[in-house]
């Protein structure tokens, strides 16, 4: 059935237009929307190519070529910053969804009201404490003279760790936060689709004798299938991009620990913070953007060739 | 902006949505409006029509309405004197340094009278960039005649043009306060940890007093510092050389260019030459070693000053200013502790007083009535009356006059509720100023004795042009970001390498391009 | 694998839809799945759902208990020792500070509120009416609009121009709209929605248009009530965007709006202690004796605590889910 309607023989597109008159209305809110708070600033973004002034504007100031993307090879850790950030991302996108997944799958077993209800708000809470806090915490925790890991290291017996001063814990720590955080909040999505499903597949799978391993690998995990290529297709547009907030309140100045933990974000903020300079960040937003428009239009592209329906666009 | 010119602009807009003309209107906005070009000329000024002047100032709006009743008063005055109302816009502090450039970029007319300042509040950027009104001594003299003659009369306005000749923004040139960085400790604690008097004289002496804090005081930590502090490299070279700061050019957070006393038109800088750097890096490994800090002290965000009123810190790092309210405090906190301030720059008179552009007035470019914003400010800032008002708000309710003609809090008056908010750090006066009841009695010997061997900075006239060395500040900064925390809390375990390896990333990044064009800006400024 | 069976789940039982048997279905099907006997595999599979969930939730809660008691307190046991599990020295100090004005805080409040419940609202239908047109496949232009409403995510104008255009040409600044508009959708909610739409049978579409319904009546009154879970997500998303802003306020709104909203109210508590006390603007500036860490801990309690209470309403959504057969008839 898929595709019926689009293997026809293309009409004319006023006709079509016409044809489609009211679906074309019903988007209509969602476009102007975008026009006016998305693509209409969007030739703004020409200031990261100006050294800007107020008297001529954006589109008046001088033009510098790019000059304003220099200062991220000169200092020479463009290669370490994006590493660094992918691969974070790639942690986060891979481990997130698996985590999401399991955890939905598992609420959706959960049949005492009370518990469900309870547990699912419990794990809601992460989401709404802001990254200062956690930084907060974290340090709380993790601190060598007063942290609380390091006190029951203590109690019983052991060497307190340097955890502040060693790099190679931080990858973990920056997961594990960053799951710890959104992992509630994202598998609303996951739990949201588990619920769509057809209960009568459930029954057929549970005629033909399936058990709940079958049930997940062939009912639930297929019509999760959608759902996951979506987010990973958004995700990877934004594979460049950093969650600022939390690494900067979990690392900050500490020198220590960047080789495993500076992202873009982060290394830029130290650079420009006090340089009242918006072209250089909005430079640097273009480079993120361009690689990440990249890997889409290439995932999208394969995604297609696969099965149509799933593709974004 | 008018009614009718937003909607054509909101039309503009609609085009420009399809990718046509947007250049026209977001160039539009930015250049169309009020004052122009302005600046010249003096004149009568015109009060036929009742203004409101719209002042730019950072902190929080205050909520508990003495604001608004001060200002009820004060507008009266303004009324009669020059038919013009004030209104406050606040700079919440809440991410203030993109808020307040935000704000300016918006170019548009609804502020008159921009708070700005040289060092903290990027004066000299948006100066250059033109958000700031250039003005001449005819357009001065004429509408802030008081500002004119007082500022002439010490030839300060030099301290505020750009090298077009013109004027951007009036200095609080005749405000003293000294914002001079060092150390409060204990004398008791210095005391007896065996130095003479509790006196300390010297930055290595501060070893002796963390070892003794370290070994007698179980619950305080020597020195309980949080994050970014560069307090043990800096205070340590400055008491040692005769290095100044160039405080124009940063590098992230970093101040990486310097000139000497003796040799004050070469730009060089301790983080590449000679081994006063290793020397501070050295005695912070000390440190370290000894415990004077936590271990974890660059990710620590404690609230460091409230652990030396506490008794949980031997040592807490600012400025003068704030050693006045610890004088204040800390009697009453930890009787005896009598606390102490040793400065940078103590040893060899390497300080300085505070800039005049420390704090500052400029007149928006986009400002529709810039000669009655003018007008007002002058007021402000000479008026006896309004400028209590103003500072203090109303006698009896916001403040009272005590027996020694000091003020002082009234009766039930709690600061953290009652403030009054109006935040006019640009512009103050010393001869209007009221001696406040918390001050030390000894405040004006104290000052005096800083004055007598304190240095004049000699580059307040200096403006760096940046635009081609700016990224190699950027990354500059990124690699100090790398370093600098790392010497200053002693975690390397052999720092002569370390700065050997930051000195090569430095001359990477473009050092010496970036010194030889703010060392042409130095020598542009002898010429 | 790549059938539509998957991608449209619920396709078997259409027929019985369509044939308007709705009430008998629903019935049928929700008294079968109790008949179907547990084999061993589901009790394991249960057993280790409520281990997990149960632990995850503790994982969760733990540091949200050492806010709360943080917050209730001492400062002065804070300095010295750092959070526990128990409040030390137990105040209200800084809840006293934080609603030490009610108005400024209930203000803040009653702007946050209005502003989630209208966007969600509005949002909610604007997001679910362009799902519902970009899911037909028989829309000529569905991957136009889908990439053009993509595309965006993928460059923006970054903070100058942004601010610039809706500040200054579209006039929105000091104006709740400027935060109110730019929150009412994403793209990443109206691909998430149009991809919920596939739990809708296209047959129930072709079934309203074969009765003559145009599309926006298909879209209302057959599509809709059978979007209940999607609608509950994006609608929580959503509602969370909104609860959550600060940072458009502080861009847009700052101090020129009498009430700000919540978390920019509390953002803002907790910057002054900040900024004040490393104040670089030299005296004048009133040191006041905040309660520093315990302020930043209670403004996180005030600011989660209703939202707490309010899960529980969204949530039945989840929880009653729905099937294609039990469209409330």
């Amino acid at each position: 059935m898929a595709g019926v309607a689009t293997t026809r023989r293309p009409r004319s597109l006023l006709k079509s237009a016409w044809d489609s008159k009211v679906l074309l209305l019903m988007c209509l809110p969602a476009v102007a929307f975008f026009v006016v708070f998305a693509y209409a600033p969007m030739p703004g973004a020409w200031i990261a190519f100006t050294n800007f002034n107020y008297r001529d504007g954006i589109f008046g100031s001088p033009f510098v070529g790019l000059r304003n993307f220099e200062f991220l090879i000169k200092s020479g850790q463009l290669w370490l910053l994006t590493r660094n950030t992918i691969l974070y991302n790639v942690a986060f996108i891979v481990l997130g969804n698996i985590l999401q997944i399991a955890l939905a799958i598992m609420l959706n077993e959960i049949r005492l009201r009370y518990f469900k209800k309870i547990s699912q708000t419990v794990m809601f809470l992460p989401y709404f404490i802001s990254v200062v806090l956690i930084g907060v915490i974290a340090f709380n925790l993790f601190n060598y003279d007063t942290g609380a890991i390091n006190s029951l290291i203590v109690a019983t017996g052991g060497d307190p760790v340097k955890i502040y001063s060693t790099a190679g814990l931080w990858p973990f720590i920056i997961v594990a936060v960053q799951m710890w955080q959104s992992t509630g909040y994202g598998s609303i999505v996951y739990f949201a689709a588990i619920m769509g499903i057809d209960k009568t597949l459930f029954e057929a799978a549970a005629i033909d004798g399936a058990s709940a391993w079958q049930r997940i690998r062939y009912v639930i995990l297929p019509s999760l299938k959608p759902t996951f290529i979506i987010l990973l297709l958004f995700s990877m547009g934004g594979i460049m991009h950093g969650n600022f907030g939390l690494f900067w309140n979990l690392v900050g100045n500490n020198a220590q620990l960047f080789a495993t933990t500076d992202i873009i974000e982060t290394a830029v903020y130290r650079m420009v913070m006090t340089q009242n300079n918006f072209t250089t960040s909005t430079a640097v937003g273009l480079y993120q953007s361009i690689f990440g428009f990249a890997l889409v239009m290439t995932a999208n592209w394969i995604v297609r060739r696969m099965n149509k329906d799933y593709a974004l666009f | 902006m008018s009614s009718i010119k937003r909607r054509t602009l909101l039309k503009g807009g609609a085009l420009a949505a399809f990718g046509i003309g947007t250049g026209v209107t977001l160039a539009a906005c930015n250049s169309n409006n009020g004052g122009g070009t302005g600046g010249g000329g003096g004149g009568e000024l015109d009060t036929s029509e009742a203004v409101t002047v719209t002042m730019l100032v950072l902190g929080d709006k205050p909520t508990n309405g003495r604001l608004e009743a001060m200002l009820e008063q004060l507008n009266a005055k303004l009324t009669e004197k020059v038919n013009a109302s004030l209104e406050l816009f606040y700079i919440e502090w809440a991410d203030w340094q993109t808020q307040y450039n935000v704000q300016l970029l918006s170019g548009d007319s609804n502020v008159d009278l921009i708070g700005t300042a040289t060092d903290w509040l990027f004066a000299w950027e948006n100066a250059q960039k033109g958000a700031f009104l250039p003005m001449d001594e005819a357009m001065l003299s004429s509408y802030a005649p008081q500002t004119w003659e007082q500022v002439d009369s010490e030839g300060h306005w030099e301290l505020c043009k750009l090298d077009d000749g013109m004027i951007y923004f009036m200095p609080e040139d005749n405000f003293t306060q000294w914002t001079n960085h060092g150390f409060f400790y204990r004398g008791d604690w210095a005391t007896e940890a065996g130095i003479p008097d509790g006196e300390i004289t010297e930055f290595e002496q501060f070893t002796t007093y963390f070892q003794w804090v370290k070994d007698n005081q179980p619950e305080a930590y020597p020195w309980d510092v949080a994050g970014t502090n560069e307090a043990a490299l800096t205070g340590f070279v400055q008491g040692r050389t005769e290095y100044q700061v160039i405080q124009q050019v940063t590098a992230g957070i970093y101040f990486p260019f310097h000139t000497t006393t003796s040799d004050p038109t070469a730009v060089t800088s301790y983080y590449m030459e000679g081994d006063d750097l290793l020397a501070a890096a050295e005695l912070a490994r000390e440190w370290n070693d000894i415990g004077v800090w936590r271990e974890d002290a660059v990710n620590y965000d404690g609230d460091t000053r409230e652990q030396f009123y506490a008794g949980l810190s031997g040592a807490d790092q600012h400025h003068m200013q704030t050693f006045l309210g610890i004088l204040h405090r800390m009697p009453t906190d930890q009787p005896g502790s009598d606390p102490k301030f040793f400065y940078w720059g103590k040893e060899n008179n390497n300080y300085y007083r505070d800039i005049k552009t420390h704090g500052a007035m400029a007149v928006s470019a986009n400002s529709r009535n810039p000669e009655r914003a003018l007008a007002v400010y002058d007021i402000l800032r000479n008026d006896e009356e309004c400028y209590h008002l103003f500072n203090y708000g109303i006698e009896g309710t916001d403040y009272v006059i005590d027996a020694e003609g000091r003020r002082s809090q009234p009766e039930g008056f709690d600061p953290a509720t009652d403030s009054l908010g109006s935040n006019f750090w640009y512009g103050r006066m010393d001869e209007l100023e009221i001696p406040s009841a918390t001050d030390p009695d000894n405040k004006q010997e104290m000052f005096d004795a800083l004055d007598a061997n304190a240095k004049d900075y000699p580059y307040e006239r200096l403006v760096v042009d940046k635009t081609m060395i700016e990224s190699t500040l950027a990354a500059m900064g990124a690699v100090l970001s790398e370093y600098i925390p790392q010497l200053q809390y002693g975690k390397f375990s052999d720092p002569a390498a370390a700065i050997a390896e930051m000195r090569q990333k430095l001359t990477d990044a473009g050092y010496e391009d970036a010194r030889a064009s703010i060392q042409a800006d130095i020598e542009a400024l002898e010429a | 694998m790549h059938s539509s069976e998957t991608t449209a789940p619920g396709v078997v039982d259409v027929v019985t839809v369509v044939e308007g048997k709705k009430r008998r279905a629903k019935r049928n099907k929700q008294a079968k799945p109790r008949a179907v006997k547990l084999g061993a595999s589901d009790y394991a599979l249960r057993g280790i759902s409520y281990v997990f969930v149960s632990l995850f939730a503790v994982f969760c809660l733990l540091p949200f208990v050492m806010i709360v008691s943080a917050s209730f307190s001492a400062e002065s046991e804070i300095l010295r020792h750092g959070f526990g599990l128990f409040p030390r020295g137990f105040t209200m100090t800084a809840y006293e500070y934080i609603f030490k004005s009610p108005r400024q805080i209930l203000g803040s409040y009653a702007v946050t509120v209005t502003m989630t419940v209208l966007g969600t609202a509005i949002g909610l239908f604007v997001i679910s009416m362009t799902g519902f047109a970009l899911y037909r496949k028989d829309f000529r232009f569905r991957n136009q609009i889908s990439f053009f409403i993509y595309f965006t995510t993928l460059f923006s104008a970054g903070l100058a121009p942004t601010f610039i255009w809706v500040g200054s040409t579209l006039g929105l600044r000091g104006s709740y709209l400027a935060v109110f508009l730019q929150l009412l959708m994403t793209p990443w909610l109206i691909i998430l929605m149009k991809n919920f739409m596939r739990t809708v049978p296209y047959e129930v579409i072709e079934s309203g248009k074969v009765d003559g319904a145009g599309d926006f009546r298909i879209f209302a009154q057959l599509a809709l009530p059978m979007m209940k879970p999607a609608l509950a997500t994006v609608g929580l998303f959503l509602a969370m965007g909104y609860w959550n802003e600060w940072y458009l306020s502080s861009l847009y709104l700052g101090s020129q709006v009498e009430f700000r909203p919540l978390q920019y109210h509390l953002y803002n508590i907790i910057n002054t202690a900040n900024a004040l006390r490393n104040s670089v603007a030299g005296d004048n500036v009133t040191i006041t004796n905040l309660p520093s860490n315990t302020l930043k801990m209670a403004s996180a309690v005030v600011a989660t605590a209703p939202v707490l209470l309010m899960y529980p309403f969204v949530q039945k959504y989840f929880v009653s889910g729905i099937t294609v057969g039990a469209v409330k008839g």
